[in-house]
């Protein structure tokens, strides 16, 4: 069996974490870690501002400056799994308090001196909802601060600057944030940078690099490659290498801590291979039996952890040589 | 407008299947599977994962169009198991892989955690430059072209 897949957190800091992925060979090892990538990318969910109303607005920007302004602003997204139904589950008409957070924005300059509306001028806006879908407890499980833009009471975080207005200007609006994953939208990223490196001296040789004279002198090293032996003059392309040591960084905006960040994202990767599993199961089961056997678990009991394959061979030996039983292990 | 719902792209329809098994009629042991609303990320994952199986002779996967969401994976055994064996087989090994390094991030975090790394950082963008003592934002002197 080969070595352990290993993790070693280089960096944590409130809004990113560094850290090396070793020994996930599989030989899938590159895009398994890829796929992590990805996935912490575009498949974690948060909220996002989706649809602005605006009352009155005499500012020096248009409506829809302001509207794409507003939904680039990170809100706090903690407990956005059992905090908020995705729009599309929810049964309400156009939106409610368990499918939405409503964002409230009101300033008007009566000064002398401009003011810069920033995020920390929205207020999430607790109301009663007339027209809400069936009832949950979803606005219960929500998290301190749910909704609410990144660092608002928090002086050490600039806001993000939305509109300067000068006397007589007013901006008053309503903002519905919804849960999304970036693949709708890249607004619900969680991730605002993701690094991701392999072999830092280009051993493997997945890449060339261009040069005029010198490759060494033209190609400045990565902090990375001080965790591995840079290889001799004289060392020999080795191309049965595999990649081994993948370098992370997930950079996030604030959005989720980046430990649920990489938590979330592993829950989504195992969430779609479930569903393939349990997907391959259904369809066996309606080739063998002919009929539909009325499997339908919901995913989360289905105990793909270690699930026994319970399937009759359908595709018999076509005369081909077999080497004995599959002996490969993880 | 007419433009379909963008989650259309990644939550299957109501009574949509997920994956559709075709059986190749020419080739022993090999069959195509359609899997629905999931893209590269699930898609090139399972084909390193199926080549790294002795008992795979083919494992190849693409996304036929960039604008339909579904990618299609082709497999070839050698007769030990089925394609559908040896596909359900890469899923829980990878399934294996992750809840594996779920726990080892959970012991690095909480490692770094008792060390007081997460939460003390002096500033959510890392340390400040060390000619300034507050945020830009609280600092006095104004954006060179800031002339209200």
């Amino acid at each position: 069996m080969p070595g352990e897949a290993t993790v070693r957190i280089r960096e944590l800091k409130k809004d990113r974490v560094n850290f090396v992925l070793e020994n996930v060979d599989l030989a899938g090892g590159t895009s398994f870690a890829n796929s992590l990538r990805r996935v912490v990318m575009a498949d974690v969910p948060t909220v996002a501002i989706d649809m602005v109303e605006i009352e009155s607005n005499t500012t020096v920007l248009p409506d829809e400056f302001i509207a794409h302004r507003l939904g680039m602003i990170p809100l706090i997204s903690t407990s956005c799994d059992e905090g908020i139904r995705y729009p599309r589950e929810c049964n309400c008409t156009s939106h409610c308090q368990y499918c939405s957070v409503e964002l409230q924005l009101n300033i008007t300059c009566t000064d002398d001196t401009t003011i810069d509306v920033t995020s920390n001028h929205l207020d999430v806006y607790t109301g009663e909802q007339t027209d809400a879908g069936d009832d949950g407890d979803e606005p219960s499980k929500r998290g301190e601060g749910f909704g609410m833009p990144v660092g608002k009471n928090d002086p050490s975080v600039p806001p993000v600057l939305l509109c300067k207005i000068r006397k007589g200007q007013e901006l008053k609006l309503k903002c519905i944030a919804r849960k999304g994953i970036a693949k709708e939208h890249a607004k619900w990223s969680p991730c605002s940078a993701v690094a991701f490196e392999y072999d830092p001296h280009n051993k493997l040789r997945h890449t060339s690099h261009w040069f005029e004279q010198d490759e060494r002198a033209e190609w400045p090293l990565s902090e990375n490659a001080i965790e591995e032996d840079a290889p001799r003059e004289d060392e020999p392309f080795d191309f049965l290498a595999k990649p081994e040591r993948f370098y992370m960084t997930v950079e996030t905006v604030g959005s989720l801590k980046p430990r649920d960040v990489i938590f979330k994202g592993f829950e989504e990767l195992q969430t779609k291979l479930a569903n393939l599993i349990h997907g391959l199961k259904s369809t066996t089961e309606i080739e063998t039996n002919g009929r539909m056997t009325g499997h339908v678990v919901p995913i989360a009991q289905t105990g793909w952890g270690q699930g026994p394959t319970t399937m009759n061979g359908t595709g018999g030996g076509g005369g081909w040589e077999s080497p004995g039983a599959a002996g490969w292990s993880v | 407008m007419n433009a379909p719902n963008r989650h259309e792209l990644f939550v299957l329809d109501d009574g949509e299947k997920g994956v559709e098994v075709i059986e190749d009629t020419k080739i022993p042991n090999a069959a195509t599977f359609k899997i629905i609303k999931q893209d590269h990320t699930l898609g090139n994952m399972l084909r390193s994962q199926l080549l790294a199986m002795p008992s795979i002779l083919f494992a190849g996967y693409k996304v036929p169009h960039p604008l339909e969401p579904y990618f299609i994976l082709k497999i070839q055994t050698d007769g030990s198991i089925t394609p559908t064996e040896a596909l359900e087989q890469a899923g829980n090994a990878l399934l294996k892989l992750i809840s594996d390094l779920q726990a080892k991030f959970k012991a690095e975090f909480a490692y770094k955690d008792v060390e007081g790394v997460d939460g003390v950082a002096e500033d959510p963008y890392g340390a400040l430059p060390s000619n300034m003592t507050t945020s830009a934002w609280g600092s006095s002197t104004r954006f060179y072209a800031d002339y209200s």
